[in-house]
């Protein structure tokens, strides 16, 4: 039996711990305080990083300019970020401790759908507004929370919208009627959101589409040589793939070194990634198509966006931006329209400014809603790029942003 | 691992003792007005204090070290979970009663695992749990898949989960140390010391096993079921997930295996850390446990636990009390 | 008919994978009956460590095998020298040697981390690509090599083990450690070299790996756990029943996408393990010594 010594200690560790001093709280109106978690470790930290970049951008761009319009007055903004490593109790916790210790007045969310789902269970508990670009499944907004907006658009239209330009192809005759399609997803809720959308498609093209391999696949998987070769065997037109960069570059390597040739291929929201075309050199990535929620080439068409591409290249050498940067950096910005369209930081009149504003965005489509019906989740189309010989990717669909004609059927591949 | 057993104490001071620490703690957030943060952290720490102690019962009691838990863990999540979303939704406490109890039916299947010893028990847990996490993910109408399950938000459980973690830590805290203090107790650690010995003079090594094992994964699976009651949102890549199992055997080890303040101390340390450290340094808490477990292993089997005993006889030699004698 | 000729084609491959990840595990646990965690950390660490020749040497990674078969020996018979020595021996050593060499690999992860951030970094060459016809269906000239230096490194060993004095001194340790004290022979210097040569194959396997996969800080869990189920079918210390299971453990995890969804396919090592050690814990092979 152990001394009840040891156990007071612990008890004491505790209780001093808890008896911290939180950091100052941000209760006074002089800057506006705007809490948020983002993947900085851990499995998601690459594009964590990224957001933060939007983040860190959209902040900086309201700083610069002598702070955020609110009812007359101009208040500086303050971000204070916190790294959930990945992890959804650290994400909860996080959340809970800038709503409740830190004080803050509003929150930006994180990235990853199932980390956005847990936090944003906090936000609605405690009545505050949450405003995230890193959450896209649909499950996340069927509970339909008043304080939960998402500005990225579910997957499974990035799903739908590679079948409609595979349909036009279809129609055009470029592809064959009826078409076999191998469907392989990461089984991660990004994945089974895609595979809903297509599968969805398929079947509701009366057989134009048939889905005759859906099969999942464990994230950073290592051998996929089963996998493909059952692809293979099936013969189909079109390979279908969600998945995470790595697994993109692994799988994409097997497929390549086995032979393997399918008129389409795409691999999601992956393909124009500069990582992937060193890692698997440019002839081997020709043709690949991707759906993103965002590219910079929407620049010549939006206006919002070409502000933003603008911004970010003189903010970072340079560099032109991907979709998560976008995303990072609307999320914030939406959130401050709102904050200028309320007039105030008052809870619930940022709430209802989201919830009732129509707000230009750099979205494809140029508008972001949050409409209550789908759970105050943005529906904006996705573009769809290809990958080029000459190792530029550009948008071809849908069609009043696209810069060129889509590759329907792979050259390469033996008829 | 094998230090010397810590000073014994007369049962009805501990009994005062642990009745006055559970009251204070119970009338804590009405007493001290805690911040919803803090009030919802020491809720978190009561269900990790419990799956480690859980875990010990295993672990330190009987001395094989499991790294599958987590199965348990889930099961008991997802029980519940299921449970609470039927129409109408049973009654919560029943929900997470029925998880417990299917994790713990579903520990019973480890039974064949039971008669190996140490590494090979061990090594076949971590079969056991993986194999787990990858049937159940795959198993959509039972945990949702990847995307998990969403349970209705209802505000006032969250707040009173204080209360219901407090009664499952005082329970398994009462427990663990009537265990160890019993017949039954004794004859576990005959098992953990030499399993044919024990045999020898007639402890039926593999039915004690077995109930262990099987409380143990009773009450993991209700951490697991008030888990997913705190969270209202659960996916079997967190809840089956390696990284659950293995800071069950942390949280243990690090604050001392085979002890009772051990989990406790474990438990709590790894939660404040988590919190505290974790998000000014996030590159540092991995190499941190590995330090410590290194350190602990090679130094104090006993943990943290094991130090603070240690200073504690050094305070008490010093201030000249006889050496030796029950506390 | 073709399709089951490519299958058994990806599953020699992938038994060549596995084989030469087992070999260390395997070799250290038949010698010091430690079951080694820290494997999987030392496999990342072979990984990244032809990665970073390769990245700022421009080193080929066949060509840079030695070197990290040198750097990763000297780590493991440092890793024996400052820790592992002070772990009891026998049964009672079990839990402690797990807990502290998973410490080492949660170390080894961190230092990964800090180092090169949790970006996942691959050796891509010019024929990274390459694949050669092969039995009707094509293979991956990287995969190619990895199962040819699965076929030498048990030969190499076996020789070290028959034909050596120090070979023979392992051997000896791993039966009867007490009367090799007796004989003459320092047991701590055979138990740190065998720790370093176990090393050493596990950082050629993360080597090898780096040229097909992608990695990050986080690489080895997986690798590690199918270690084991090699080694534990394979008998664990005997080298020809490791190449054996390994095999095995590939064909059932590459056929039975026959019969599971894909998914599911990564079970089968699991559970393959768990049967393994509950019907036979002396593995397939029965063997407990060096053979």
């Amino acid at each position: 039996m152990t001394s009840p010594r040891t156990l007071s200690l612990a008890l004491a560790l505790a209780a001093f711990a808890l008896g911290l001093p939180a950091p100052a709280a941000a209760a006074d109106r002089a800057k506006i305080v705007v809490g948020a978690t983002l993947p900085l470790t851990g499995a998601e930290a690459r594009v964590g990083g990224f957001y933060k970049e939007g983040y860190d951008l959209a902040f900086a761009e309201v700083n610069e300019a002598g702070g955020l319009e609110v009812g007359g007055k101009k208040l500086p903004v303050e971000l204070v970020l916190q790294d959930d490593t990945s992890t959804q109790a650290t994400a909860v916790s996080l959340a809970d401790r800038l709503v409740n210790s830190d004080k803050v007045d509003l929150l930006l969310g994180t990235y990853a759908s199932h980390l956005v789902e847990a936090q944003s269970t906090v936000a609605e508990q405690n009545q505050i507004p949450y405003v995230n670009g890193g959450g896209g499944a649909t499950k996340i907004y069927k509970r339909k929370f008043r304080w939960l907006f998402g500005l990225l658009s579910p997957v499974e239209l990035l799903g739908t919208t590679l079948m409609q330009w595979a349909d036009e192809q279809q129609k055009a005759g470029k592809l064959p009627k009826p078409a076999k399609i191998a469907l392989v997803w990461e089984n991660t809720a990004h994945g089974k959101d895609f595979r809903t959308g297509i599968s969805e498609f398929a079947g509701k093209s009366g057989g134009a589409w048939q889905v005759v391999v859906d099969e999942s696949f464990e994230l950073n998987g290592k051998d996929f040589a089963a996998l493909l070769g059952k692809v293979k065997a099936a013969g189909v037109d079109l390979f279908l793939v969600d998945a995470h960069l790595p697994d993109y570059v692994t799988m994409h390597r097997q497929y390549v070194s086995s032979g393997m040739c399918n008129k389409v291929v795409s691999y999601g929201a992956r393909g124009s990634e500069k990582d992937a075309v060193q890692a698997l050199g440019q002839e081997n990535v020709n043709g690949i198509l991707s759906g993103v929620w965002w590219s910079a080439q929407l620049a010549s068409s939006n206006p919002q966006a070409k502000r933003f591409v603008d911004l970010f290249k003189a903010r970072y050498g340079g560099r032109t931006p991907e979709w998560y940067q976008a995303l990072g950096y609307e999320t914030a910005r939406i959130l401050f329209a709102a904050v200028r369209k309320a007039g105030s930081t008052d809870r619930e009149a940022v709430r209802k400014a989201l919830a009732e504003t129509r707000f230009e965005s750099l979205l494809p489509g140029g508008w972001a809603e949050f409409k209550a019906d789908v759970g105050q989740q943005v529906q904006n189309g996705f573009v769809i790029q290809q990958n080029m010989p000459d190792g530029s990717s550009p948008i071809v669909y849908p069609k009043e942003v696209a810069a060129a004609a889509g590759i329907a059927a792979n050259p390469r591949c033996p008829k | 691992m094998n230090a010397p057993p810590p000073p014994s104490l007369a049962p009805a001071r501990v009994a005062v003792l642990f009745a006055a620490g559970v009251a204070a703690l119970a009338a804590l957030p009405m007493v001290a007005g805690l911040s919803p943060y803090t009030h919802n952290l020491v809720t978190l720490t009561f269900l990790m204090v419990s799956g480690a102690l859980a875990w010990n019962w295993m672990g330190g009691y009987v001395g094989q070290v499991s790294f599958g838990h987590a199965a348990m863990f889930g099961v008991g999540g997802f029980v519940a979970a299921r449970l609470l979303l039927l129409e109408p939704p049973a009654p919560a406490p029943l929900a997470w009663l029925a998880g417990g109890l299917a994790a713990g039916v579903f520990a019973l299947g480890a039974h064949p695992t039971l008669r190996l010893r140490g590494p090979y028990f061990s090594i076949a847990t971590i079969g056991l749990g993986e194999a787990s996490r990858l049937v159940f993910t795959y198993w959509e109408g039972f945990t949702g898949g990847s995307s998990g399950l969403s349970l209705p938000l209802d505000p006032g459980t969250k707040y009173r989960l204080y209360w219901w973690g407090l009664a499952l830590v005082a329970l398994v805290l009462a427990a663990s140390w009537l265990i160890r203090r019993s017949t039954f107790g004794l004859q576990l650690l005959a098992i953990k010391a030499d399993v044919e010995a024990a045999a020898d003079v007639g402890v039926n090594a593999t039915l004690y096993q077995d109930v262990v094992f099987a409380l143990s994964g009773v009450v993991v699976g209700l951490t697991g079921a008030l888990y997913a009651s705190y969270f209202s949102f659960i996916e079997p890549n967190d809840m089956f997930g390696f990284d659950r199992s293995i800071s069950l055997v942390l949280m243990a080890v690090i604050g001392g295996v085979g002890t009772i303040a051990g989990p406790v101390l474990g438990a709590v340390v790894f939660v404040l850390l988590r919190q505290y450290l974790l998000a000014s340094y996030p590159q540092l808490y991995l190499g941190l446990y590995g330090v410590l477990l290194v350190l602990i292993i090679l130094f104090e089997p006993l943990g943290l636990s094991g130090l603070a005993l240690r200073l504690a006889r050094r305070v008490r030699r010093r201030r000249g009390s006889p050496a030796g004698a029950a506390a | 008919m073709d399709r089951l000729v490519d299958l058994a084609v990806s599953a020699v491959l992938l038994a060549g994978l596995y084989a030469t990840m087992a070999y260390g595990l395997g070799l250290i646990y038949g010698v010091l009956r430690v079951v080694n965690l820290a494997h999987g950390g030392i496999i990342m660490a072979g990984a990244y460590l032809g990665w970073q020749m390769h990245e700022r040497l421009g080193l080929d990674p066949y060509l840079s095998i030695p070197v990290v078969l040198l750097v990763t020996y000297g780590f493991g018979v440092l890793l024996y020298r400052v820790l592992v020595r002070h772990l009891p021996r026998g049964a009672a050593g079990g839990p402690a040697s797990l807990l502290l060499l998973f410490g080492v690999w949660l170390l080894l992860r961190n230092v990964a981390y800090l180092l090169f951030t949790g970006n996942d970094q691959a050796i891509t060459t010019s024929y990274s690509t390459r694949a050669v016809p092969l039995l009707g269906s094509f293979v991956s000239l990287n995969r190619l090599a990895v199962l040819g230096i699965a076929v030498v490194t048990p030969v190499a060993l076996h020789l070290l083990l028959r034909r050596t004095y120090l070979g023979r001194a392992i051997r000896a340790v791993a039966q009867n450690a007490d009367s090799c004290t007796v004989v003459g022979v320092d047991v701590e210097r055979i138990y740190a070299i065998t720790f370093g040569i176990g090393s050493a194959l596990a950082g050629l396997a993360g080597v090898l790996s780096a040229t097909i996969f992608s990695f990050n800080p986080a690489f080895g869990s997986g690798e590690l756990l199918k270690s084991f189920v090699v080694v534990v079918l394979g008998g664990l210390g005997s080298v020809l029943g490791t190449g054996l299971a390994a095999l095995i453990l590939a064909v059932a995890e590459v056929f039975a996408i026959l019969v599971l969804p894909s998914y599911l396919t990564a079970a089968v090592g699991f559970v393959m393990l768990v049967l393994v050690l509950v019907l036979r814990p002396g593995g397939l092979f029965g063997q407990r010594v060096l053979g």
